[in-house]
């Protein structure tokens, strides 16, 4: 049991590290990235690529590019590299001023475009047999340890990681950085007026968010030791939509609420029911059930459990329609 | 700041339900015997399923028929890793936490073996592995126990009968999905080391409309035979083209080609004529016949109500006798230990299947569960042929080339043994 | 003559991804509906027929059952769910995010039902004929005989009949078509199910070419259907088309050039491209025009 604990403890923190990513790019800076699984895969590729030693050595199995064997922590470093480089590539062409509902649609084709790519190019990361077979880090330092022991470490590293991340972002919102950022998403026309740089910052913010990803996927593959496309398909990143808007997009701790709820008690509690139907009815309905999910909290709290707080007086938008319109939006006032 | 507080709520909750829940730990001695099958039940790579489940119920049937292992039934836990590690780890997590009466595991599979082997190992929980990695030929695990041969084995078995049927030259046409790519490194690599000629490598993205450019450029190496592995729409579609734009040559399949949903698309592309004459697999598992197979394909017929369509696919299918063998080696082993405790009855694995003097042999569960009760040392043979584990808990054995007639089991026309592919240096 | 040949197979991936792209932009144009479900929609077409096939329904009920039950799908969610979110003031994003999450319900409710297996679709495809360097199914020129058809009956119905007028004059200005009278809802009921239909038909097309079906098949093939309407201008069916076939052949070629691995990729170059060089042309679509109309 002290194992299931602590692998569930190593994915929260995993998540929260998504959730957080996502908030920064979404939630303060109104770009919806719906690719954003993407990028923590392209994070926990690099870290295994580059952790992992050539693949022409005895026994060779799998094909991929680089196979440095680069000792911790240089692998976690490579990692949120990877992620921040990516979005930087993805950034230059989709965070132009464009319709949001084409912003959405274009992120996510990449994110599916991506996956068919690195299925079919199969020397880059082995196909869709993924990478099997990543160093744990600093096993041989830790190897006193029992199995156990060595995942409660890791549970605390992952917790010391996200800590770091949380100062960093919790930072950037309270910064004057922060406020340009929601300035630029409630009404980047004005915010241009007053000098603000919106696609600069747009660009910054994806970045940062690219960042954080790519080192959560860093962390999650040195725990499971392997990585496939099944464990990034475009849902994946729906979870993590539902969890920020559930607990309350554009704020830090109310993703951190429905991260837990959603990831970790929503998804992992239908585990615990009887087995219902064939083995894995449940695991597909569970989609099913986060679509649903989705649906209801846009319908009746799109502004999540812990909604954004307010950094400056608002006057109360006039009239019936505005007030739908702000009621029904993550936040008001985004330029259409 | 305001948050803390429902954080320490959820996770004090979650503690609770753990609390609750906890169970798990010691092994059971009452109650049913739990024998988990980890694998893809959905996801990528969910055709496992069916194999899991004719190595399964046929296992499950033999043993439960013939009065469970130690006075108790056999339960079936299935454990489903979505086609993904991290789901495999929670999912495998969470049954260790839930279940109190797990003897042992069937699997992991490729996709979660290095995420679950270490978890398992350490939970003293021995493990027959369908992983064909090379990377456990030499494994430091005491606890993971592997009778397939690696991956690598079957190619350089099939570059090895390509060899004795004289081809100066070969090309390879692999699928790039999941479950294709396993075997081809092995391939290439045994195909150069009995020294035919590599003439092309073509590797197909699955379920394209056509592959006309691979054909071509195939057609133009003038490879005398072909060596392949992919799901079936994609060899249809390749195969149909090259008959169409050129002609047939000999084509051999691995391992993972024999089945329904790989021949019946086969045989509608290129014709059952031509599919009969030209197609042969080189499957693992020993090609012979003795009591065990009888035995086994009986467990199959058994229980054919709960495999996929047609069971002929089944019988004889080396595979599923390699994994139906694993679980009556397990539970032989279990019985001759008089515990179902992993740390007990491991070592017990190795001695109820090596060779020895003053052993009796025995084919099936019944007869080996007999025999111990008289007290006698035993050694089984099972429907793959004898379990030789080396000190690496690997058992190779021989690989059998096969024909396939339609509607009938698998005749078999060659043999590779295991002697020959190590002279190979695999 | 490989490169030729390549033409000729993109002409026939162009023809499925122009019956989607159309059915797609047809409807997007009017509503500003980014209908991401529409993948679902597609999904449900190709099934709709295979489980006729499984049930020995004659061929052509089957073909039928395709555009029919994906429409009335379709119709169904643009006039209950959809409705309910634009009634209740989403704009053009949240729309995005429902559409969105009813394609994770379909995908993975079929996926759960269909106990996610991919299944063999046979389909009968016919002599192979040869016409000058290409060689073709009867069936995959079907798939372009019915794409053409389908774009001239859709020119036809814009331009030439008053539900077509009145089509195009809403998806302009639908405060001042309402006000004129035309009959708002009526079309973009006629709109909702057209574009169900077209999805129906471009799901099974897919599948038809594919040999399997499983529940992603609307999510593998839209990308290249949302593509070839961006690209398009919305709402524009010739613009789909002429997207539709530049993906097609262009896709082709870099397989027969250099393999179909990059072939995905490709496809989305082009998008990439425009995005990079004109980017003006799809935010220049958004002037005056920002609102849902369901």
């Amino acid at each position: 049991m002290s194992f299931y604990i602590s692998t569930l403890l190593v994915y929260f923190f995993v998540d929260v590290l998504l959730a957080w990513a996502l908030n920064l790019q979404f939630g303060w800076g109104g770009i919806p990235n719906f690719a954003l699984i993407m990028f923590q895969a392209a994070g926990a590729y690099a870290a295994a690529v580059v952790s992992l030693g050539p693949d022409t050595g005895a026994g060779a199995f799998q094909r991929y590019v680089f196979g440095s064997n680069l000792p911790f922590p240089v692998p976690l470093l490579v990692a949120a590299a990877a992620g921040g480089i990516l979005a930087l590539v993805v950034g230059v062409f989709a965070l132009r001023r464009i319709r949001r509902d084409y912003q959405a649609a274009i992120l996510l084709i990449v994110s599916l475009i991506a996956i068919g790519a690195v299925s079919n190019v199969v020397g880059l990361v082995n196909g869709s047999n993924g990478l099997t077979g990543v160093p744990k880090p600093l096993s041989g330092v830790l190897s006193g340890l029992t199995y156990d022991g060595y995942q409660w470490v890791y549970a605390a590293w992952a917790g010391l990681i996200a800590l770091g991340v949380y100062l960093l972002v919790a930072r950037l919102g309270g910064s004057a950085w922060g406020r340009a950022l929601r300035a630029v998403r409630d009404n980047e026309d004005a915010a241009a007026t007053i000098g603000l740089n919106p696609m600069g910052l747009r660009m910054q913010a994806f970045v940062i968010g690219g960042v954080i990803a790519g080192l959560s996927g860093g962390v999650l593959v040195e725990f499971l030791a392997a990585w496939s496309p099944a464990a990034w398909g475009y849902a994946e990143t729906f979870a993590v939509f539902t969890a920020i808007i559930l607990g309350g997009v554009g704020n830090n701790w109310g993703v951190v609420l429905g991260t837990l709820l959603v990831q970790v008690i929503f998804l992992q509690a239908p585990t615990f029911l009887p087995q219902i139907g064939y083995t894995g009815l449940i695991d597909a309905l569970e989609w099913v059930l986060i679509g649903i999910l989705w649906l209801l909290c846009l319908a009746i709290r799109p502004r999540g459990l812990i909604p954004e707080r307010r950094h400056r007086a608002e006057p109360p938008p006039a009239g019936a329609v505005a007030r739908a319109t702000a009621a029904a939006s993550p936040a008001p006032g985004m330029p259409q | 700041m305001r948050k803390p507080i429902y954080l320490t709520l959820a996770t004090t909750g979650l503690l609770g339900l753990a609390a609750c829940a906890s169970s798990g730990g010691s092994t059971a001695s009452t109650g049913p015997v739990g024998i988990v099958q980890v694998g893809a039940y959905t996801g990528d790579q969910a055709f496992e399923a069916q194999f899991a489940a004719s190595i399964d119920y046929p296992a499950l049937y033999a043993v439960n028929h013939a009065g469970g292992i130690l006075g108790r039934q056999v339960s079936l836990i299935q454990v489903d890793t979505r086609s993904d590690p991290a789901d495999a780890l929670a999912a495998m997590g969470k049954t260790l936490a839930t279940s109190s009466n797990i003897a042992a595991i069937l699997g992991p599979d490729s996709t979660s073996a290095a995420t679950l082997v270490p978890l398992l190992n350490s939970h003293h929980l021995p493990m027959m592995i369908a992983a064909g990695e090379a990377a456990y030929d030499r494994s430091p695990y005491a606890y993971l126990w592997r009778d397939v041969p690696p991956d690598p084995a079957n190619g350089e078995a099939i570059a090895l009968w390509a060899k004795q049927q004289g081809y100066a030259s070969v090309a390879t046409v692999f699928g790039t999905d999941t479950g294709s790519q396993g075997d081809l490194p092995g391939v290439v690599a045994g195909v150069k080391a009995v020294g035919i000629k590599l003439a092309d490598q073509e590797n197909l993205t699955p379920d394209q409309p056509s592959y006309r450019a691979a054909v071509e450029r195939l057609l133009a190496a003038r490879p005398a035979a072909i060596i392949t592995e992919s799901d079936g729409p994609t060899a249809a579609t390749f195969f149909g083209e090259l008959k169409q734009l050129g002609s047939l040559v000999p084509v051999i399949g691995t391992s993972g080609t024999p089945s329904d949903s790989y021949f019946t698309p086969m045989r509608g592309a290129i014709g059952s004529a031509n599919f009969n004459k030209y197609f042969r697999a080189v499957v693992v598992g020993n090609p012979v016949t003795n009591p065990a197979v009888t035995a086994f394909n009986a467990s199959v017929l058994a229980v054919q109500n709960k495999l996929s369509k047609p069971v002929t696919q089944w019988e004889n299918n080396s595979f599923s006798e390699s994994g139906y063998d694993g679980m009556i080696t397990l539970a032989l082993a279990m019985d001759a230990a008089h515990s179902t405790d992993g740390t007990v009855y491991n070592t017990y694995i190795m001695q109820v299947t090596a060779p020895g003097p003053g052993k009796q042999v025995v084919y099936t569960y019944a007869a080996g569960k007999a025999a111990l009760a008289a007290g006698h040392k035993i050694q089984y043979i099972g429907a793959s042929g004898p379990l030789l584990f080396s000190k690496y808990h690997n058992s190779f054995g021989s690989q059998a080339v096969e024909e396939f007639p339609a509607n009938a089991p698998a005749v078999v026309v060659g043999t590779i043994t295991q002697a020959q592919v190590q002279a190979l240096g695999g | 003559m490989l490169i030729i040949q390549a033409i000729g197979f993109g002409v026939i991936t162009a023809a499925l991804i122009a019956i989607g792209a159309m059915g797609f932009t047809v409807q997007f144009g009017l509503t500003n509906v980014l209908n991401i479900s529409y993948a679902g929609a597609m999904t449900v077409g190709a099934f709709a027929t295979f489980l006729a096939e499984v049930v020995h329904l004659p061929l052509v009920v089957g073909v039928l059952l395709a555009p029919l039950a994906a429409a009335a799908l379709t119709w169904v969610l643009g006039r209950t769910l959809f409705a309910f979110y634009a009634r209740r003031g989403a704009g053009l994003f949240e729309m995005v995010m429902v559409t969105l999450a009813v394609n994770l319900i379909l995908q993975f409710g079929i996926d759960a039902a269909s106990r996610e297996q991919i299944y063999r679709f046979a389909f009968p495809q016919g002599a192979s004929l040869h016409v000058g360097p290409f060689t073709v199914t009867v069936t995959q020129l079907a798939l372009v005989v019915v794409a053409v058809a389908v774009f001239g009956g859709l020119e036809f119905l814009l331009r030439r009949t008053r539900l077509g007028k009145a089509l195009r004059a809403m998806a302009v200005e639908p405060r001042l078509a309402r006000t004129c009278g035309i009959p708002t809802a009526r079309i973009v009921t006629v709109v909702w199910l057209l574009s169900g239909a077209l999805a129906g038909l471009a799901g099974l097309g897919y599948v038809i070419n594919a040999l399997t079906i499983d529940a992603s098949v609307g999510t593998s093939f839209l990308p290249l259907v949302l593509a070839a309407a961006i690209l398009g201008k919305a709402g524009s069916t010739r613009g789909a088309v002429l997207a539709a076939l530049a993906l097609g052949v262009v896709t082709e070629e870099v397989a027969a050039v250099g393999g179909a691995a990059y072939s995905t990729v490709a496809g989305f170059g082009i998008l990439a491209v425009v995005l990079l060089t004109r980017p003006a042309a799809l935010a220049g679509q958004t002037a005056g025009k920002a609102e849902i109309t369901v």
